[in-house]
C-alpha cells in the first residue's frame, strides 16, 4: 500500500516535471544541431552530429553582443536609479509615521497590479516629444518604475527588521540620518538590498513591452526584443535563436535562483506570516 | 499639476496648513521624494493623460485633435469584435488561473511529502518562472511548428495526431493559454509549498491521533489553513494572466483572426499597429478598471489577514 502511493507520488511528480522541463530539452537540442538538420521534416530526437557552432555563430549571425551589452546597461541602470529611490523611501515608510504613510504602502501594493499597457501610449508620446525613443534613458527609468513598487515593498520591510537600538545608537555617536542609512541600516538589511538589486536586474532584463515599443533601432534594441523580432521573418535560423536564447537566460536564471526564497514571500505578501 | 492634489481639494487646507504639514514632516517626506517623482511621472501622470485622451479624436501620432466625450466608448460597446474580446479575456483568466491553481496544488503537495529528491524536484519546478517571459514564449513557438516543431514529434511518437498549433483558432487559444499555465505553475506551486511548510507538523499528529485519513487530513485541515495562501495567490496569478501581453504578442500576435487577442494585446495593436489611439486609450481606460477592481480585492484580503495575523 505505502509503496504504491510513495509510487504513484513520484509518477505524477515526473508527469509534471516533465511537461515543466520538456521546452528546455527542445532549446537545448535544437542549439545543437546543424543549421541543415534544424529543416528536416520530421525533426529528429537527436542531433545526428551534435555541434556547437552555434553558440560561435549566433554572434555574427544577429548582433547578439549588442543587445546583451544594451540588456546590461539597461538592467544595471534600472537596478541603481531603483535603489536610488527605494533606500531612503524604504527608510521613511519603515521609521516614521506620518499622514498618508498607510495609503501610500497601499498604492505601493497595488502599482504592482498595474499593466505596462496602461501607460505606454502616454509614454511614448512624451518620449517622442523629449526625443528619447531609442535611448537607454527610456527604459532606465520605465523599468525602475515598474520595479520600484516591490523594492520599496522589500525594503520597507527588511528596515523594519533592524533594531532601533541600534540606529539610537549610531545617532548619539552623531551620525546624520543618511550617515545612518548608509552605514547602519544598509549593510544591516544587506539580504533585502541584494535581492532588490538582483529583482530590478531580472525584471529589466526579461522586459518586452517598453523594450518592443521604445526602441526602433536594431542597435538599440534589449535581448529580448532583439531574439523575438528575429522571429518575424520568412525563414527563422531557430538553431542560432535557441542557442543565442539560452545564452541570454543562463545567468538570469542563476540570478533568480538566488533570491527565489525571498520573491516567493515578497510576492505573496499577506499570504504568508 | 501646480498645485498638489488631494490636500487643496475636498479638505480646503489653506497654503499654510501645506507649509506647516511639510515643515513637520520634511524628513521623511524628502526621503521619499525621489521615488514618488518617479511613480508620478512613469505611472500616475501617464494614466491621468491617457484618461483625458479617451474622450478625444486623435491624430496618427496620438496628439489630441477635437473633444469627442463618450464615443469611443460607445463605438467600443457597439463592436462585436471588441466584445467576443472582453469574453475571452475573462475566460482566457479564468480558465488559465484555474489549471495554474490546480497543477500548482498538485505540485506542492506532492513536493512537501518530503520523500528523497524533492529538493532537486523543487529546483527543477522553478526553472519555468526563471526562466525570462519573452525567450520562453519564442522557444514554445518554436514548439508549436506543425512540420519541424519538437511537440508534433511527441505526440506522434506517442500515436496521437500532428496538429497545426497556431493556424486554426480554436487549436491556437488552447495552445497560447497552455502556456500561460505552463509559466505560472512554478509561481503557485513554491507559494502553495511555502504555505504547507508554514503548517505546524503537531496539527497532523494531533489529527493521526484521532485517527484521520489523508482524505481527512487534506480536506479539515491542509484545505482550511491554506486558504489565506490561495486567496491571495490566485488573485495575483490573475491579475497577472490577464495581463500577458508578451505570451499572446510573441507567440500569436493574436492571430489567427484576432482569434487569440486578449484586451492588453488588443489594445497594443490598436495603439501602435492601427494608429488609432483615442479609442486604445478608451481600452485602457476599461482595463484601468478592471485592475482596480483586482486592486481592492487585494487590498481587503491582505487587510483582513493583516488583522487575522494580529
Amino acid at each position: 500500500m505505502r509503496v504504491l502511493r510513495v509510487g504513484s507520488i513520484y509518477v505524477l511528480l515526473g508527469l509534471i516535471l516533465f511537461w515543466l522541463l520538456f521546452p528546455f530539452y527542445v532549446m537545448l537540442i535544437t542549439s545543437l544541431k546543424s543549421a541543415g538538420e534544424i529543416f528536416t521534416i520530421p525533426p529528429t530526437w537527436l542531433p545526428n552530429a551534435p555541434t556547437l557552432t552555434n553558440y560561435v555563430e549566433v554572434w555574427s549571425s544577429i548582433p547578439l553582443a549588442r543587445f546583451f551589452l544594451n540588456s546590461l546597461i539597461i538592467a544595471l541602470g534600472a537596478a541603481a536609479l531603483t535603489l536610488a529611490c527605494a533606500i531612503p523611501g524604504g527608510y521613511a515608510l519603515a521609521r516614521y509615521r506620518f499622514p498618508g504613510r498607510g495609503i501610500m504602502l497601499y498604492a505601493i501594493l497595488v502599482t504592482q497590479m498595474f499593466s505596462p499597457v496602461v501607460v505606454i501610449i502616454t509614454l511614448f508620446k512624451v518620449l517622442t516629444a523629449y526625443r528619447l525613443l531609442n535611448t537607454y534613458t527610456a527604459l532606465i527609468v520605465t523599468n525602475a518604475a515598474f520595479a520600484l513598487a516591490f523594492s520599496l515593498w522589500m525594503l520597507t520591510g527588511f528596515f523594519q527588521a533592524v533594531p532601533q537600538e541600534v540606529e539610537e545608537a549610531a545617532r548619539i555617536d552623531g551620525c546624520s540620518t543618511a550617515q545612518i542609512i548608509l552605514k547602519v541600516l544598509v549593510p544591516l538589511a544587506a539580504p533585502g538590498v541584494a535581492t532588490t538589486v538582483i529583482y530590478t536586474f531580472i525584471l529589466a532584463w526579461n522586459e518586452f513591452i517598453f523594450g518592443l515599443t521604445f526602441t526602433s533601432s536594431v542597435r538599440m534594441q534589449p535581448l529580448t526584443v532583439g531574439l523575438a523580432s528575429f522571429i518575424s521573418r520568412f525563414s527563422v535560423d531557430w538553431n542560432y535563436l535557441m542557442a543565442g536564447s539560452l545564452l541570454a537566460t543562463l545567468p538570469v536564471v542563476a540570478l533568480f535562483l538566488l533570491v527565489e526564497r525571498h520573491l516567493v514571500k515578497g510576492l505573496s505578501a499577506g499570504a504568508l506570516k | 499639476m501646480g498645485r498638489a492634489p488631494g490636500v487643496a481639494v475636498g479638505r480646503a487646507r489653506g497654503r499654510g496648513d501645506l507649509g506647516r504639514f511639510l515643515r513637520r514632516h520634511r524628513t521623511p517626506f524628502l526621503l521619499l521624494l525621489p521615488s514618488l517623482l518617479l511613480l508620478f511621472a512613469i505611472v500616475a501622470y501617464p494614466i491621468l493623460d491617457t484618461f483625458v485622451t479617451a474622450f478625444y479624436k486623435t491624430d496618427g501620432a496620438g496628439r489630441r485633435l477635437v473633444f469627442v466625450g463618450l464615443d469611443h466608448f460607445r463605438a467600443m460597446a457597439k463592436d462585436p469584435l471588441f466584445r467576443q474580446i472582453v469574453g475571452r479575456t475573462f475566460l482566457w483568466t479564468v480558465l488559465s488561473v484555474f489549471f495554474k491553481t490546480l497543477l500548482g496544488l498538485v505540485a506542492a503537495l506532492l513536493l512537501n511529502t518530503r520523500l528523497p529528491g524533492m529538493r532537486v524536484a523543487r529546483l527543477l519546478v522553478i526553472l519555468p518562472w526563471a526562466f525570462s517571459l519573452p525567450i520562453a514564449a519564442i522557444l514554445w513557438r518554436w514548439m508549436y511548428d506543425s512540420q519541424m516543431g519538437m511537440l508534433n514529434l511527441l505526440f506522434t511518437t506517442l500515436g496521437l495526431p500532428a496538429r497545426t498549433w497556431l493556424a486554426d483558432p480554436g487549436l491556437a487559444f488552447g495552445a497560447t493559454l497552455a502556456v500561460s499555465v505552463w509559466t505560472g505553475v512554478p509561481f503557485m506551486a513554491l507559494v502553495f509549498l511555502a504555505g504547507l511548510q508554514a503548517i505546524p507538523e503537531e496539527f497532523y499528529e494531533a489529527g493521526r491521533i484521532d485517527g484521520a485519513g489523508w482524505r481527512q487530513e487534506f480536506t479539515y485541515l491542509t484545505m482550511p489553513l491554506l486558504k489565506p495562501t490561495f486567496a491571495v495567490a490566485t488573485l495575483l496569478s490573475a491579475v497577472w494572466t490577464f495581463n500577458s501581453f508578451v505570451i499572446v504578442y510573441v507567440i500569436t500576435g493574436g492571430g489567427p483572426l484576432n482569434a487569440t487577442d486578449i484586451l492588453v494585446t488588443f489594445l497594443y495593436k490598436n495603439a501602435f499597429e492601427f494608429l488609432t489611439f483615442g479609442p486604445a486609450s478608451a481600452m485602457a481606460l476599461v482595463i484601468f478598471l478592471i485592475l482596480l477592481v483586482f486592486s481592492l480585492a487585494y487590498i481587503r484580503l491582505y487587510y483582513r489577514e493583516e488583522v487575522l495575523a494580529a
